[in-house]
Parts: C-alpha cells; sequence; structure tokens
C-alpha cells in the first residue's frame, strides 16, 4: 500500500509542471526578499487565489480534470513575477481573463494564447493600472546562470529545447551583430541587455509552454525564429522596451497555422502515464 | 479576435526616431575638471523630452564646453535656458526628508525665485559657406546649425566618423578625454547629432546668476526615452552621482534597463541624527547602493503634484511645491493647463563604467502610489515620569530606543557603540536602573528580524526543494540512460 503510494508520488513527480511550480516559486520568493518586492505580497495571493478559482470553475463544468490545477498555478506565478500593478482588482481581472482564454479561445482542442500573456496584455490594455518593469530583475551574470540552468531542466523535460535555444541564440546573435560588431558597444553592453531577467523568464517559461507552440519541431524552430527576429526588430529600431509580450500575442494566433502547415502530435502533459490521470476524474 | 490583433498591431507600430542626451564636460585648456555630480530635470509627453542639465562649472568659463548627443537637429525654439534656481527648488521639495521636530533638508537651502525663465532673443551666427564646405571635407563632419542662446555658443553637428567629429572638435578648441573617441562611434553610427556648446565670452556676465552658468534646456522627439551616461563616464574618475527629476502625465517613471529600487523609508532612528541627517542619509545611500550590487536607481520620491490637486503633496513638506512658474522653468507647461495630471519621481544613481555599461533607459507607468524616503525621529517625554505608567514608559522608551540603534546600525553602519548613552541615560530626567538589559545594546548590525524574514526562509527552503528535485530528476535521468 505505501510502496503503491510511493510510486504513485514518484510518478507524479516526473510531470514537469512540479518542477516549473517550484521553479518560478522561487524565483518570486527571490524577489519577496531579495529585490524588495514584499509590498506586492496581498496582490501575489490575489491572483494565485483568482487563477486556482477561475480554473476550478472552468474545470469543473468541461472536463473534470483537476490536475490542470497545476497549470494555473504555473500561469499565476507567471503573472505575478511579470505584471505589475497598483490594485488588487486589476491582479484578478488579469488572473480571470488569462485562464479564461485557456477555455474559450481555442481551435482543435489547442489554446491559442499563453495565458499569462494575454493576462498581461489584457490588464494593460483594459485597465489603466498595470505595467511591465523590464528593469525590476536587475542583471546579474549570476541570474542568468540560475534562470538558464533552471529553464534548461524544464525544456529538457518538456522537449521545448528547440524553441528557447533558437529564440535566444537568433536574438543574441542579432543584437551582438548590431550592437558590437556595427554599433561598436563594448560587449559588456550585449551581456547586459542579454541578462535582463524579464528576456530570460520569456526565453525559459512562457515561449516553452507547450500548449501554445506549434507541435511540429520544424514548425516551432521557425515559429520562433520569427519571433526573434521580430523582437530584434522591435527593441532595436522602434525602441520598444517591453516588446516580448505584445509579439508573442501577435503571433499566437499564427500558431495553429504552423500546426496544419507541420503535422504532428498534439503535446499532453499526462502523456506518458495516461491511466493514472483517470482516477482523478470525479464522476 | 481580429479586432484585438489588429489594435495590438496598431499600438507597435508608432513611429521610431532616437534620442539621446548627458554629455561630459570637456575642457578647452586641460583643466582638471570631471562631473562628478549632475541633476537633469527629464520631462517626458508623448514622444517629446524636456531635458534640463545643471550646470556646476567651477572655473575659468572660457574653458567650458559640453557635448551632448542628440537625437535630432534641434530648431532654435527647442532650445532654452533655465534658471538655477530651478533645481534648488526641486531638490529641496523631494529630497529624503527627516520627520517629527525638526524638518530639515539636507542639501542646500531653497533660493528665491527671482526672475523668470529666459528665452533670449538669439542671432544666428552667419558661417560662412567655405568653413561648412571645410569641415565637410576635412573632417566628414556637417555643421547643421549654429546658435548664439544668451552666454553660450551653440552647434549642432553630425558626423560620419568619431576621428573626423574627435578632430575638429580639438581643432576648434575643445579638449576631448582620451576615451571618448570609442564612445562617440555608436552614438554615430545609431545617426545621433551632437549639440556642442560653449561660452561666449562677451554675453557672458561673471556677475550675474551668483557666477555660476545657466542651465541649458533642450527639447527632443524621439520613442527612446533614455539619457546617455556613457559620453560622461569618459572624462570621470570613480563614482558620479546624478539625480533625476522626472515629470510624466501618467505616473511614476522608472529605469527600464537598472533595477530602481525603493530607499528604505518610514524609519525610525535616534533623535541624535537629528544635527547629522546629511551624514546620516549619505552612509544610507551608500550602504544601500552597495547592499544592491552597485547597479541599481534608488527612487527618492514619487507624488502627484498637480497643482489643482488638493490632495497632501509631501509628509511633511521640505519645500514648496512647484507651481506654474516652476513648471514653466523645468519644461512642464502641461501642468498648469486644466485636467492634466503631474507627476514628480525623484531618482538617484550613482553610476561606474563597470556596473553602468549601458545608458539609462527609462519607462512611463501608470503607478500612482506615492513615496517619499522619510526618516523619524521621536522625542522623549519630559517631565516627572514616577508614577506606575511613567515607569512603563520609561521601559518601552528604553526599547524603542535599543530598536532605533539597532535600526540605525543596519541603515546606515554607523558604530552604535558610541552611542551607548542614548538608551542609559539620554532621557535626560529619566535614568535607567537595571544594569542587566544593557547588555543587549551591543547587538549591533545584523539586519533588523521585522524585513523579509519568513519570505526569505521560505525562499531557502524552496530553493533547496528545487535542488533536490533537480538532483532527484538528474539521477534518475542518469538511471535511464544506463545499459540494461
Amino acid at each position: 500500500m505505501i510502496q503503491k503510494v510511493l510510486s504513485d508520488m514518484s510518478n507524479e513527480a516526473r510531470d514537469p509542471r512540479y518542477f516549473q511550480i517550484l521553479f518560478l516559486g522561487t524565483f518570486l520568493l527571490y524577489g519577496v526578499s531579495y529585490l524588495g518586492w514584499q509590498n506586492e505580497t496581498s496582490k501575489y495571493i490575489a491572483l494565485l487565489a483568482s487563477v486556482v478559482v477561475t480554473q476550478l470553475a472552468f474545470t469543473h463544468y468541461t472536463t473534470r480534470r483537476y490536475s490542470s490545477i497545476k497549470s494555473a498555478l504555473i500561469t499565476g506565478l507567471g503573472l505575478c513575477l511579470l505584471l505589475r500593478t497598483g490594485s488588487i482588482h486589476t491582479a484578478i481581472l488579469a488572473a480571470a481573463i488569462a485562464i479564461s482564454t485557456k477555455f474559450l479561445i481555442k481551435v482543435k482542442n489547442k489554446h491559442i494564447f499563453n495565458p499569462a500573456n494575454v493576462g498581461i496584455i489584457a490588464a494593460m490594455l483594459l485597465t489603466n493600472d498595470a505595467w511591465i518593469s523590464p528593469g525590476q530583475w536587475g542583471s546579474s551574470v549570476l541570474l542568468w546562470f540560475f534562470v538558464g540552468a533552471a529553464g534548461l531542466m524544464m525544456i529538457l523535460k518538456v522537449g521545448r529545447l528547440d524553441t528557447s535555444f533558437t529564440f535566444i541564440l537568433t536574438f543574441g546573435v542579432l543584437l551582438f551583430a548590431r550592437q558590437v560588431l556595427y554599433l561598436g558597444w563594448e560587449p559588456s553592453v550585449w551581456l547586459h541587455q542579454m541578462s535582463n531577467g524579464t528576456l530570460l523568464l520569456f526565453t525559459f517559461f512562457m515561449i516553452t509552454d507547450p500548449m501554445t507552440t506549434p507541435n511540429h519541431k520544424y514548425a516551432r524552430v521557425l515559429w520562433s525564429l520569427v519571433l526573434a527576429v521580430g523582437l530584434f526588430v522591435a527593441s532595436n529600431f522602434f525602441y520598444m522596451q517591453t516588446a516580448a509580450i505584445w509579439l508573442l500575442v501577435i503571433f499566437s494566433p499564427f500558431t495553429p497555422l504552423f500546426d496544419k502547415l507541420f503535422v504532428a502530435r498534439k503535446f499532453e502533459w499526462e502523456g506518458i502515464p495516461l491511466e493514472r490521470n483517470d482516477t482523478v476524474i470525479i464522476k | 479576435m481580429k479586432k484585438i490583433v489588429l489594435l495590438l498591431m496598431a499600438v507597435c507600430s508608432m513611429g521610431q526616431v532616437a534620442l539621446a542626451f548627458c554629455g561630459f564636460y570637456v575642457a578647452k585648456a586641460g583643466a582638471d575638471l570631471y562631473n562628478n555630480k549632475s541633476e537633469v530635470i527629464l520631462v517626458r509627453d508623448g514622444n517629446k523630452t524636456t531635458i534640463t542639465m545643471s550646470n556646476d562649472f567651477k572655473g575659468d568659463v572660457k574653458d567650458f564646453a559640453m557635448v551632448v548627443p542628440v537625437p535630432n537637429v534641434l530648431a532654435r525654439e527647442d532650445i532654452r535656458i533655465a534658471d538655477r534656481s530651478v533645481f534648488s527648488m526641486l531638490d529641496a521639495y523631494s529630497a529624503p526628508r527627516l520627520v517629527e521636530y525638526y524638518d530639515q533638508n539636507p542639501c542646500e537651502p531653497v533660493y528665491e525665485v527671482e526672475e523668470d525663465m529666459m528665452l533670449e532673443n538669439i542671432a544666428v551666427a552667419e558661417s560662412t559657406m567655405s568653413r561648412v564646405l571645410r569641415d565637410k571635407v576635412k573632417y566628414r563632419v556637417t555643421i547643421e546649425a549654429q546658435y548664439k542662446v544668451a552666454e553660450y555658443d551653440i552647434v549642432l553637428l553630425s558626423a560620419k566618423k568619431s576621428g573626423g567629429l574627435k578632430q575638429w572638435l580639438l581643432d576648434n578648441g575643445y579638449s576631448i578625454p582620451a576615451k571618448a573617441e570609442q564612445v562617440l562611434e555608436p552614438y554615430i553610427k545609431s545617426g545621433l547629432k551632437f549639440f556642442v556648446v560653449k561660452v561666449d565670452l562677451n554675453k557672458y556676465n561673471p556677475t550675474a546668476n551668483g557666477g555660476f552658468l545657466r542651465p541649458l534646456q533642450i527639447t527632443v522627439k524621439s520613442d527612446k526615452f533614455m539619457l546617455p551616461i556613457r559620453l560622461g563616464m569618459a572624462n570621470s574618475k570613480g563614482e558620479q552621482d546624478m539625480i533625476v527629476y522626472a515629470f510624466s502625465k501618467t505616473g511614476r517613471v522608472e529605469c527600464s534597463n537598472y533595477r530602481t529600487v525603493q530607499m528604505p523609508t518610514n524609519k525610525k532612528v535616534p533623535t541624535f541624527v537629528k544635527p547629522n541627517f546629511a551624514n546620516f542619509y549619505t552612509d544610507v545611500f551608500r550602504n544601500q547602493h552597495s547592499q544592491q550590487g552597485r547597479n541599481a536607481v534608488f527612487l527618492e520620491y514619487a507624488w502627484n503634484v498637480t497643482p489643482t490637486w488638493s490632495g497632501v503633496k509631501c509628509d511633511p513638506c521640505v519645500g514648496n511645491p512647484p507651481y506654474a512658474r516652476e513648471f514653466l522653468m523645468a519644461g512642464v507647461p502641461w501642468a498648469n493647463a486644466n485636467g492634466t495630471t503631474t507627476y514628480f519621481t525623484r531618482m538617484h544613481v550613482r553610476y561606474t563604467l563597470d556596473k553602468f555599461p549601458e545608458d539609462l533607459f527609462f519607462i512611463e507607468t501608470p503607478n500612482k502610489e506615492h513615496y517619499q524616503a522619510r526618516y523619524v525621529i521621536t522625542h522623549p517625554a519630559y517631565g516627572d515620569l514616577s508614577c506606575a505608567e511613567g515607569k512603563r514608559y520609561v521601559q518601552r522608551l528604553k526599547l524603542r530606543r535599543q530598536q532605533e540603534l539597532r535600526l540605525l546600525a543596519t541603515l546606515s553602519q554607523w558604530d552604535t557603540k558610541e552611542f551607548y548613552d542614548y538608551v542609559a541615560n539620554g532621557t535626560d530626567k529619566v535614568r535607567i536602573e537595571e544594569e542587566s538589559d544593557q547588555n543587549e545594546l551591543f547587538v549591533v548590525g545584523g539586519g533588523n528580524g521585522s524585513e523579509g524574514g519568513p519570505p526569505r526562509a521560505l525562499f531557502f527552503g524552496f530553493a533547496g526543494l528545487l535542488i533536490l528535485y533537480a538532483a532527484r530528476r538528474v539521477y534518475s535521468l542518469a538511471d535511464s540512460f544506463t545499459f540494461s
């Protein structure tokens, strides 16, 4: 009996989402303890509570697969890490919209928008009280390693290595060519721009979302290539400081197109031990 | 669906162009000068940025020169002379404050505003065609415009090569720091122009304005909201301080490529800080600066300063709030119009090349939360405290003073041992008998437990779990690769 529980736990722990939750949670706590975000705690609680409640409500009327709470928590943590707002109402609105789009805007049973991404954009467009602080992470090389290593673990498990690496390499090479080779800045300027915490989070945690990226490997490479070039142009020639978030929401609707052109099997979080999840369904 | 996407596209494709500021002082005759502290007023309205640069130049004015990269060739009306008093006024108003019994400005006293902003007529210098042509061929430098503005001679240059620009400056009597050339190059390639200033000795009146040169104010149009600090680092040794007074219609202005950190505020500190508040704050700043990795921008004040807004604008006010005249001088003309709001953000940045490799970029946020760097002293009660409640008060007072000392040690790194008397005898009429507790006094530094304690423990807990989990995964991953 105990052995069965342990083996179940170990099976369950294979779900990469636990790692993601643990990692994003650590990152958030790092911000609260060392980057002075302690005043935002009430908003974090509101965000996390609202994503869970929204997810529960939708799940109750749809699939009833309650293990999806993990995905909601990841969305909530992503919102905590990227969205800044002055009021709890805005936080709740962002969380509710983020989760709702997952259920409401779907093509072939696959949601289109990255929920955290669309939550942030919606809050910024609908209220006059939401923003992104691209500089809130600072940029230490240590952070680079931390996010990079953890992100690597994450994508290794989900198998989205191609997306992140194509994206960060393309963007990095273009930025290096522009800033260092053409303009003549020192490599430290390039390194400073590359080690921006928001960029790293975006690379390793947002665009690795298997549900909103194309299913086929080549499609993903192409998709992230276009995204990287887009980000490079937007940030270097149009001086958009929060370009990544906006570009992703613009690019997301093209994912079904990529899926149509490159046919591949849709990702399932619980792909491997399928039968185990059936027990969770409450009838 | 379609509608949203189209809307987003529209938002993303608005405009382009580029801006820049903030120069370095270049000596004309090798005078030993470097700008260790500068003040800048930064006003953002749409894609228009108005920058007012303080001028603390002390020395022979014929040695004064300034080079500022700008995004476009400025028209005459984009260049103005502001009054020096606007800086001292804004500084006094937004400076970190000590409250309770004495409101003190640690920095400069408030100057009375005596004259309005000067908008003097200029005579555009007649530059002979031959000279312009010669410069173009010889240095690949083009003189785009030339203005005489009050006591300043201003030239707007565009260049093709940093070497040519440097040579032009040298041949025209500007001495350029050795390292400046490599910094000029990226600006030239980004298509920036150079706003080059020297003093017209015929117009300069040494007895006016306290012997100082007046601040220059320029308005540029660009989507890039930034201050180029890199040029200023070319001739500076060590750390430089810059105070940025930023104005916006939407809310707080914050730095977008470095962290913007609030200075500790509402901290209760010992009463003896009062006469030394300037020293105290300098030390708090130095301490924070190093604690935050020497690469953060510090917030010292953020408030809605709309003249028609009836709320409290500071608590307590260190100086008079800015009104119509000051707003006009600072380049915030819309502050006086009805129906617009004006937010004032004061940032303090201490930068060195190794920690600030990139220019400072800013972003306007809708953050309307008020903030001020504020320190509190509480004087004790005097008189007869022999009643029961009085005795309890004395005990509480002693505890409070111990906390104040500990906080002082944490904030400013002062050695609080020398202030031992503050708890023991500091209350004049109050004498503390018990010797036993006094040892606690020497618990110096160590941090104050109320700040970030539980989250920090939680953070380490989570990080530990993460490492365990990762280790477990790597182990099992390695396991699955073994031959079986």
